[in-house]
């Protein structure tokens, strides 16, 4: 008995090295685990299609070297950020471009279809889900060379910029300007206009400004057979199914969008800041929600429950043991003054205390200095935060479900909220967390578990399981659940328009944290 | 250590509420930080923050000169560190050949520390890169162009082939040798000397102020600015001693100089070796405020038409290592009838020359590269005449404009628009 199970164990394990031995045959920087190994793509003649990619985009735009591979390996997943300083990479391509013209993007994917290689979009690799992770590896198109600003029109209230262009480049010279897109994410200094329209972004401004779809008037997409289509700028139309909007969201999978027409405004004249102290997380969510229902948009609205009001404002005496809620309205003096004072009076008379302008002007010192990221991973923590969304009369139930659930999970530290974006219908929740890994998993298996836990709770609830990260990897298990039957349409829809599967692969459509385990 | 329970000592309470096991874990984790991730041995490199930085989103990504060059992810701050982080313990190994790439990464920086600004830890990439630099060293893996610059160094004393200063009279330029008991010292950095009609400009403003000042051209040596870049300290050091004496021997209580690379290597730099000029050093640009504030420096003539429009181009040295963006426009806005233009980024928040730094000489086109951003950054403005106070600045600008355009585009030195007025 004991021989043959030693006889066994030997087969399993000259199996598992020959397919390890598989996976390194086609493999760069060896020194490095990967990660997502399973279903590499296999080319077989890689000299051969290199050489066809550089007579597309010339040899300057092209790299197989090993520092350049390595650098596209990742996107800022915080799990990620373990994995960097354990050594190990979440994907590695086979390819490098950088195209400068949509005639070689469109070429690169008539290439790809031919030969079945993935082709992964890339912006700034800003993404927190995996959605610009070459997870069976491929080409990468780097969007970054298409960075300029090509027209601001201020009759029309217009700027058109090519999609790689950095958000916080264009930001600035909008502001040089007089001008705002009103678009201002946590992530401004390091994702770009391509990455905020794939991913269906929404900045911290958007309870006036609204969310890239509001914001978004009229893109240029290249389909993954490599045609290039044109949607007008338009205002509003009435002109049959709006096939355009299909690309706002669809993280790569369906096209890469390559200029596109946003809204912008006059630079706000002045900002009111005003905070308040509330005694219950009801008490603060009902005052927002009278606030919005009398069609008052503060541009900012957060709230933090007691725990992050705890961590992010215990210098405020009037905050102890409260839930703090910011506001920043702007725009115009006469507008802003009524805002303002229509915010303080709601807020009066739902219990909050006024904290004046302090904890808002904190909020604005620290929004962009993130050193949590740093820090997590050398405690050997997994630490990441899911935003969600639901309506009004669920979302206290939400809050406290997805807290009590999340808390059980063995290894956790702490789960966290703030409340971060406003509708008259509703909002986007962002929870925090950290744990550590029990012994009889891994981090990623952990991690997995919080996630899975967390969006259970949310789709419970009736809630969204995302309001603006997206999809990627992370949550594609759960796409089915969020949409019913109708994701066999969406499906269908990815099939029609990219039915050789080359255009960023392994999101969305497909579950690659099949059983939450790793895989 | 104490920054971080400062920072984070809301997790204290959370800390309380852990079951035991986890606590014991989490405390474990915390006290062996350090050793978990930090190399065995000795190394130069600064682990701590190379940590800090590759495990940051890449915030300052935006306004790293190189990246938004080069345009592709390898050149991102937060890259450089991981791979600096990588190559110190070891999990790139710098000693194979096929790894040089990687080495090539530290050097692929401009030293322009626009980074600093955003970083949510305050340090500038560079200074973490050098740290790696001093290990790459100590392993005998100093890239070839390197070694050049530390040949030069050695061989003429200055970054030249041969020692540029022994050129002045070709070029012109006066000598004044010191007595040993002058006001000032003019330090002219090797660099200035590309540029003979800047000298002699500075040396015709300080004449009319009536400034007692020697050059001492004859015995004039680099400030070993390209050592401390490389991080070859012994060179480096070398050059700290030397300078000190020849500077010593002019008697002089104030030491101004063109380039402000000079600068911060004759303070900054050689005081963290241990090297400390007991004097005041400051840019020339200063100086020529504190000559219109005492009125020893007036402007007199009007400003010629061709040159009532200008541009500034502010060296990031000045505004950001030395933190002054006022001198230069003090000086400027003194001049009647001149036109006074800025780039949308500027002062503090003023876009590299591409010249600075170690990035020139490990990948040239893309220093090129930068300097053509810059220039179009510039012409944004409208005008033709850009002015600096910065050797490097003016060197690297000029590889900046196409050669069809060089007739249209004028880089001046600020010293070079004074002598037209005064």
């Amino acid at each position: 008995m004991v021989y043959i199970s030693i006889a066994k164990n030997y087969k399993i394990f000259l199996i598992i090295l020959l397919l390890y031995k598989k996976i390194l045959m086609f493999m760069d920087l060896k020194e490095f685990e990967l990660i997502y190994k399973q279903n590499r793509c296999e080319i077989k003649d890689k000299k051969n299609i290199e050489t066809r990619l550089k007579g597309i985009v010339g040899k300057n735009n092209i790299s197989t070297k090993k520092i350049d591979l390595l650098a596209y390996s990742k996107d800022t997943s915080l799990i990620g950020f373990n994995w960097t300083l354990q050594g190990k990479i979440a994907g590695l391509p086979d390819f490098i471009t950088w195209p400068e013209t949509e005639e070689q993007i469109s070429e690169i994917l008539k290439l790809a279809n031919r030969e079945k290689i993935p082709v992964i979009p890339y912006g700034e690799g800003s993404g927190v889900v995996g959605g610009a992770i070459p997870v069976y590896g491929g080409i990468i198109i780097d969007m970054k060379k298409f960075n300029n600003i090509l027209e601001i029109n201020d009759k029309n209230l217009t700027v058109t910029a090519q999609t790689g262009i950095n958000g916080m480049n264009l930001e600035r010279y909008l502001n040089a300007r007089g001008y705002t897109t009103g678009h201002i994410p946590q992530s401004l200094y390091i994702s770009s206009l391509g990455g905020w329209i794939a991913h269906r972004a929404a900045g911290q401004f958007s309870t006036k400004y609204g969310k890239i779809e509001d914001i978004i008037l009229g893109m240029e997409v290249i389909l993954p057979q490599g045609k290039i289509v044109k949607f007008k700028t338009i205002s509003r139309a009435s002109t049959g199914p709006q096939f355009d909007k299909l690309f706002i969201g669809c993280e790569g999978t369906l096209g890469i969008i390559t200029k596109a027409t946003l809204k912008i405004w006059p630079y706000p004249e002045t900002r009111a800041l005003i905070s308040y102290a509330f005694p219950t997380f009801e008490d603060s969510l009902e005052a927002t929600r009278q606030i919005l229902r009398q069609q008052i948009y503060p541009a900012v609205i957060r709230i933090y429950d007691a725990d992050e009001t705890f961590r992010h404002f215990d210098h405020i005496e009037k905050a102890k043991n409260k839930v703090m809620v910011v506001f920043v309205c702007e725009g115009i003096k006469s507008l802003v003054n009524l805002e303002k004072a229509i915010t303080m009076d709601t807020c009066e008379k739902n219990n909050g205390v006024a904290c004046g302008e302090e904890p808002v002007e904190h909020w604005f010192e620290t929004r962009f200095r993130v050193t949590e990221t740093s820090l997590s991973p050398t405690l050997k923590t997994v630490f990441d935060t899911i935003e969600i969304e639901i309506l009004w009369d669920k979302a206290a139930d939400l809050y406290h479900s997805v807290i009590t659930t999340t808390k059980k999970i063995k290894g956790l530290i702490f789960i966290t909220a703030h409340v971060s974006h406003f509708y008259p219908n509703g909002v986007g929740f962002y929870f925090s967390f950290a744990g550590i890994a029990p012994k009889e998993k891994t981090d990623l298996e952990f991690y997995q578990e919080v996630w899975n836990t967390v969006i259970k709770a949310v789709e419970d609830c009736g809630g969204s399981f995302g309001h603006h990260h997206g999809v990627g990897i992370n949550r594609s298990k759960w796409m089915p659940v969020e949409w019913g039957v109708s994701f066999d349409t969406i499906k269908q829809i990815k099939n029609l328009l990219d039915p050789n599967n080359i255009l960023n692969p392994g999101k969305i459509y497909e579950n690659l944290w099949k059983n939450g385990d790793e895989k | 250590m104490s920054e971080i329970l400062e920072k984070y000592k809301w997790i204290g309470p959370i800390i309380e509420k852990m079951d035991r096991d986890l606590k014991r874990i989490f405390m474990k984790n915390f006290r062996m930080r350090d050793k978990n991730f930090f190399p065995e041995g000795d190394y130069k490199a600064d682990i701590k923050n190379l940590v800090n930085c590759m495990l940051c989103p890449n915030m300052c990504r935006f306004d790293c000169g190189t990246l938004q060059t080069s345009l592709t992810e390898t050149m991102s701050p937060a890259y450089k560190a991981r791979i600096g982080y990588y190559l110190t313990i070891g999990l790139i190994d710098p000693m194979k050949k096929e790894n040089q790439d990687f080495i090539n990464l530290m050097y692929k920086c401009t030293n322009e520390e626009n980074c600093k600004i955003w970083c949510p830890f305050e340090f500038s990439v560079v200074s973490l890169l050098e740290t790696v630099r001093e290990d790459l060293n100590d392993k005998n893996l100093m890239p070839d162009y390197c070694k050049q610059q530390i040949d030069k160094l050695n061989n003429t004393n200055t970054i030249e082939e041969y020692n540029i200063y022994r050129t002045y009279t070709e070029k012109g330029i006066e000598n004044i040798e010191t007595d040993g008991n002058d006001e000032v010292f003019y330090y002219i950095g090797c660099e200035s000397m590309k540029f003979p009609e800047v000298i002699k400009a500075n040396i015709e403003i300080l004449k009319k102020a009536g400034i007692k000042f020697s050059t001492n051209l004859d015995s004039k040596i680099c400030c070993g600015g390209p050592a401390f870049n490389i991080r070859e300290m012994e060179t480096a050091n070398k050059f700290a001693m030397k300078n000190k004496e020849l500077i010593e021997a002019t008697g002089a209580k104030t030491i101004i100089s063109d380039c402000p690379g000079c600068i911060l290597t004759l303070s900054n730099r050689y005081e963290k070796l241990g090297v400390k000029i007991e004097k005041q050093i400051i840019h020339i640009v200063q100086f020529f405020k504190k000559l219109i504030d005492d009125g020893k420096l007036s402007f007199k003539n009007k400003i010629p038409e061709e040159f009532r429009k200008i541009t500034i181009h502010d060296p990031c040295l000045i505004a950001r290592n030395l933190k002054d963006t006022e001198s230069i426009r003090f000086i400027l806005n003194r001049i009647p009838d001149l036109e006074i233009f800025e780039p949308l980024y500027n002062k503090d928040y003023v876009h590299c020359c591409g010249w600075s730094g170690t990035n020139h000489w490990a990948d040239r086109d893309l220093a090129i590269r930068e300097a053509r951003n810059r220039i179009n950054e510039l012409k944004d403005t409208g005008v033709n005449i850009f002015i600096s106070a910065c050797p490097l600045c003016e060197l690297g600008l000029a590889y900046g404009i196409d050669e069809n355009e060089k007739e249209k585009y004028k880089i001046m030195d600020i010293s070079e628009l004074i002598i037209r007025i005064l």
